[in-house]
């Protein structure tokens, strides 16, 4: 267990690797020169300072020497310097990490607890009318894009109750109720597709296990069908649920990117988009670093807390 | 004696197992005649080939179809609201949002055809190349890069290539590739895997099938089935993620008619002209739906064994 | 001789060379390795066989799950790369062969499977399975193909109306006479029965059994019999091999075997059988204990000493070697003659 939990991790920081060099390998092989480009608003700048900026950036060594002073920083939670603001790329992430974290949090929260009942129900009374209409609602669940969702939300809430959103973004320390009435409708469109998967998940795999031979042998002795589902069917049919959780983790920190710029929330998601649109190399390197890191972590956790839960696996 | 209540399905086994000489009389479905199976016992799949076709009829017909230029602007009919004239209403510089949001099949359904040919084409051949050499050195530096590129959530990857690489069309394509690569990729190694140990090749190799054989009679039929579930879903998949680029502003170019465009634009002005982002989000969900739902019903319907 | 006398053929006056002749014949496969994981010893499936097998002769091969006998019918059919040793086939060495050159042979020798449905494709209906291996060795015109088709469904008991219908519509018997017909189609030579009536009913197994029988009478087809029930076996076979982790413990018409078994090991699977328990008074009753080692780390000197009743010092350390012993071969310290030692 303990060699499978470091094989794991080992390979979960290979992984790691690998992103990193494909980003700053992608990175270098645009077009057109960072520097240049970034000057390009400023009139009369002269070559020599041009060369200055690069080498105060670092930009006139070797991509070679960049790649490793970057990953020996990298190493020590340096992920460099933003080209725009000039603060360290590590404190800007780590103060819009509390945002993301919430969101995405509150949409995974907001899956399980729609999710789950939802295909418990549709397990138990399967193949009836609610449970087709339920299957229905999913696929539409997964098929509705979560912005598309967003923007309905905001517009129906106002034009039919009269409830819009506050303006200004405050952090939950700040003032709680503001906050929440912010991130609300984000996490619920957020959530909704992962809902929507779980209770998917949670349907199929329930009835996997309740035509499989050690609920038969349960049913044989005269036990209620709700009892079977819920208490002997539940428990093998949840870890499915686990995994594709893992996953999905995956598209709600991805979803957090768009909802972020709708809402104005100051979060990750905004930091990358307009550190892309900046073209801040720095700061768009160190998020998608960090975000697959966040990604990996999750899905290693997962793995680990599943090795534990599931007796019959065996990790040689 | 017995209390155990037998399933349908044992019933329905044991009602052949009687060894006679005379099979039971099972009549053997025609294979061309699958469509109209199809059809029967996947309703929901039927509905969504009917949707799907008005979206490529939609796609194809447009400029017959539309009844204004999706480009032209009214200058007197700005953010009318649905009527009679524009039954969709008009946007914030005058279009016509009826034909824009036909126009913008076309986009959805060119960009998505586009990326499944680059990125399903490429996915399949690593995917077999993978398979085949299960467990090598190829297959392991193959799947390496795809949990790479699976490791990054998808909209950070497509915001980090499509911005890198400029907003159009073919970079669009190209971005969207990544995505389905992986996918494509994980499935096509994953049932070679599969097919490479069934006792069915093992008996088609005493039989002395040729490998050719044993890859075009048993491989390709048995992978094509999950490869065209899987299709339905990231053609779904990548619909959202054309009109989630577009949206950020770093997809389709403006003035292309394209739903994500649209929506964004639509988005400013919500609480007076809410049909200018409603019309186009609901032709991109109900096509999305469509392809899901095709997808699922496919699977459904490719199963084998056929239970629930 | 007559030690090569039994391990060679049945019939001592034939005089023509055995279609199929196995020596020394050794499976290993390789166990984990990779990244951060230590290379296990392999699994040694099969470590030094030998016998053979002559035209129309029914070898039985028995042994408990793990013993390798799967393996080795899978070699002789060189559907398996051997690790050493060699598998003549009709004077032809088809270990080192090209796949190209062993094609040909394929036409000649069939296999039978335990499981027959999952060993068609399930999107092939029944005509199609069994056009098939007629069309890979071009084998008559279609109309031909087709005819012989009806013929084999008939001469397995089943009516020409299974032609159209898919593997899953058939049941277990059925599918195995399926299979049967499957492997007539390029009139084999040889045929391997890969516990071919093990998953199905004892009746259906008899009715299985007997439409074998009767094939191989009227077309003089060797089997090689694979089954771990001695019963079968003996019902179906003229020579048994019993085989324990990878080697063959004794080797002896079905008969004498069943009613004198010298090694442990077989006398140990004679009683195992419910119905002859009662007339088996010759043999001692010692139970057999334990499970069958692992085959990737098989005990020192005689491998079945761990679960022998009878073990004695010897049995630690020397490999034992098949010796002859009233008219069958025993690879037993018990038996081992002193005077040739």
């Amino acid at each position: 267990m303990i060699g499978y939990a470091i094989r794991r991790t080992l390979y979960g920081l290979l992984v790691l690797f690998l992103i990193t060099t494909f980003v700053f390998v992608v990175l270098r092989l645009i077009p057109g020169d960072v520097v240049r480009l970034q000057l390009a608003d400023a009139p009369g700048v002269t070559q020599a300072q041009v060369d200055a900026l690069a080498a105060e950036l670092g930009l006139d060594q070797p991509v070679f020497t960049q790649f490793w002073s970057f990953i020996s920083g990298a190493v020590t939670g340096d992920l460099g310097t933003s080209f725009e603001t000039r603060l360290p790329v590590t404190e800007m992430i780590v103060e819009r990490l509390p945002a993301t974290l919430e969101l995405g949090l509150l949409a995974i929260m907001f899956s399980v607890v729609l999710g789950v009942p939802l295909g418990i129900i549709s397990a138990i009374r399967h193949n009836s009318f609610l449970d087709q209409s339920l299957r229905l609602v999913s696929v539409a669940g997964i098929s509705v894009p979560n912005f598309w969702l967003a923007l309905l939300l905001i517009t129906y809430l106002s034009i039919w109750f009269g409830w819009s959103q506050p303006l200004v973004y405050a952090a939950p320390w700040e003032n709680l109720g503001t906050n929440l009435a912010i991130m609300a409708i984000p996490a619920l469109a957020l959530g909704t597709s992962a809902m929507a998967a779980v209770s998917r998940m949670l349907r199929s795999s329930m009835l996997e296990v309740t035509q499989s031979n050690f609920v038969r042998t349960v049913r044989s002795r005269g036990a209620p069908e709700r009892l079977v589902i819920l208490k002997h069917a539940g428990r093998n049919s949840i870890l499915p649920v686990f995994t594709l959780l893992g996953l999905q983790f995956g598209n709600i920190l991805g979803g957090t990117v768009i909802l972020e710029s709708i809402f104005s929330i100051p979060g990750m998601g905004s930091l990358i988009f307009t550190s892309v649109q900046m073209r801040d190399y720095p700061v768009v390197l160190g998020c998608v670093i960090f975000y697959g890191a966040v990604f990996i972590f999750v899905n290693l956790l997962v793995d680990l807390v599943y090795a534990v839960i599931d007796p019959r696996i065996r990790y040689s | 004696m017995s209390i155990v209540q037998q399933s349908d399905a044992d019933q329905a086994r044991d009602a052949v197992s009687t060894d006679g000489s005379t099979p039971p009389p099972v009549a053997r479905p025609p294979r061309r005649r699958a469509l109209l199976r199809f059809a029967k016992q996947q309703p929901f799949g039927l509905a969504a080939l009917i949707l799907i076709t008005c979206f490529v009829v939609m796609a194809a017909l447009c400029p017959w179809l539309a009844p204004y230029d999706p480009l032209e602007q009214h200058r007197g009919s700005i953010m009318l609201p649905p009527s009679p004239e524009h039954l969709m209403g008009t946007d914030d510089l005058g279009r016509d949002v009826l034909s824009r949001t036909l126009y913008g099949a076309r986009t959805s359904l060119l960009v998505a055809v586009f990326t499944m040919m680059l990125g399903g084409v490429v996915g399949i051949l690593l995917g077999t190349v993978s398979g085949y050499f299960g467990g090598s050195w190829v297959d392991t530096i193959i799947q390496r890069v795809m949990d790479t590129l699976m490791a990054i959530p998808s909209i950070v990857l497509l915001l980090f290539v499509a911005a890198l690489l400029g907003p159009s069309i073919r970079n669009t394509v190209i971005a969207l590739s990544l995505l389905v690569v992986p996918q494509f990729n994980r499935v096509t190694r994953g049932e070679m895997l599969r097919i490479r140990e069934e006792t069915f090749v093992e008996a088609a190799r005493a039989i002395g099938c040729s490998p050719w054989r044993i890859l075009t009679r048993y491989g390709l039929p048995n992978l094509l089935a999950p490869l065209f579930v899987l299709g339905s879903l990231v053609f779904a998949g990548m619909m959202i993620a054309e009109s989630a680029l577009s949206f950020l502003g770093i997809g389709t170019p403006p003035p292309t008619p394209s739903w994500g465009r649209m929506l964004s634009e639509g988005s400013a002005s919500l609480e007076i002209a809410p049909w200018i982002a409603f019309y186009p989000g609901l032709a991109l969900s109900v096509s999305v739906l469509a392809f899901n739902l095709l997808g699922d019903a496919m699977r459904d319907f490719l199963d084998p064994k056929q239970h629930r | 001789m007559t030690l090569s006398a039994t391990l060679d053929s049945r019939s001592q006056g034939q005089e023509q060379a055995p279609l199929l002749q196995v020596t020394d014949l050794v499976k290993h496969f390789p166990v984990g390795g990779g990244l951060l994981r230590k290379e296990s010893p392999p699994v040694r499936a099969v470590d030094g066989v030998s016998f053979s097998l002559g035209r129309g002769e029914t070898l039985g091969l028995v042994g408990e799950s793990g013993s390798g006998k799967s393996t080795l019918g899978r070699l002789v059919l060189r559907l398996l790369d051997p690790t050493a040793g060699s598998v003549v086939f009709d004077g032809q060495d088809i270990t080192t062969s090209r796949q190209s050159q062993v094609k040909p042979l394929r036409r000649r020798m069939q296999l039978i499977f335990q499981d027959p449905v999952s060993s068609f494709n399930p999107r092939m209906t029944i005509e199609e399975l069994l056009l098939e291996p007629m069309v890979v060795h071009g084998i008559g015109t279609p109309t031909e193909r087709k005819r012989r088709c009806v013929e084999l469904l008939d001469q397995v008991g089943l009516a020409s109306s299974a032609l159209a219908k898919y593997p899953h519509q058939f049941s277990g018997g059925q599918a195995q006479r399926i299979g049967i017909a499957r492997a007539l189609t390029t009139d084999p030579e040889l045929l391997v029965c890969d516990e071919a009536v093990s998953a199905l009913d004892v009746s259906i197994q008899a009715q299985v059994l007997n439409l074998l029988k009767s094939i191989q009478q009227e077309q003089g087809i060797s089997f090689l019999f694979i089954a771990h029930d001695l019963n079968v076996v003996r019902y179906i076979s003229d020579r048994v091999c019993v085989m324990y982790l990878g080697k063959l413990a004794e080797v002896g018409g079905s008969d004498q075997i069943m009613a004198e078994p010298r090694h442990p090991y077989t006398q140990a699977l004679i009683r195992s059988i419910p119905a002859v328990t009662a007339s088996s008074s010759r043999v001692e009753r010692i139970p057999l204990q334990g499970e069958i080692p692992n085959p990737s780390r098989p005990p020192a000197g005689c491998t079945f000493h761990t679960r022998c009743p009878l073990r004695f010092d010897a049995c630690d350390q020397d490999v034992p070697t098949l010796h002859e012993r009233d008219g069958s071969l025993v690879a037993c310290h018990l038996y081992r003659p002193e005077a040739s030692a």
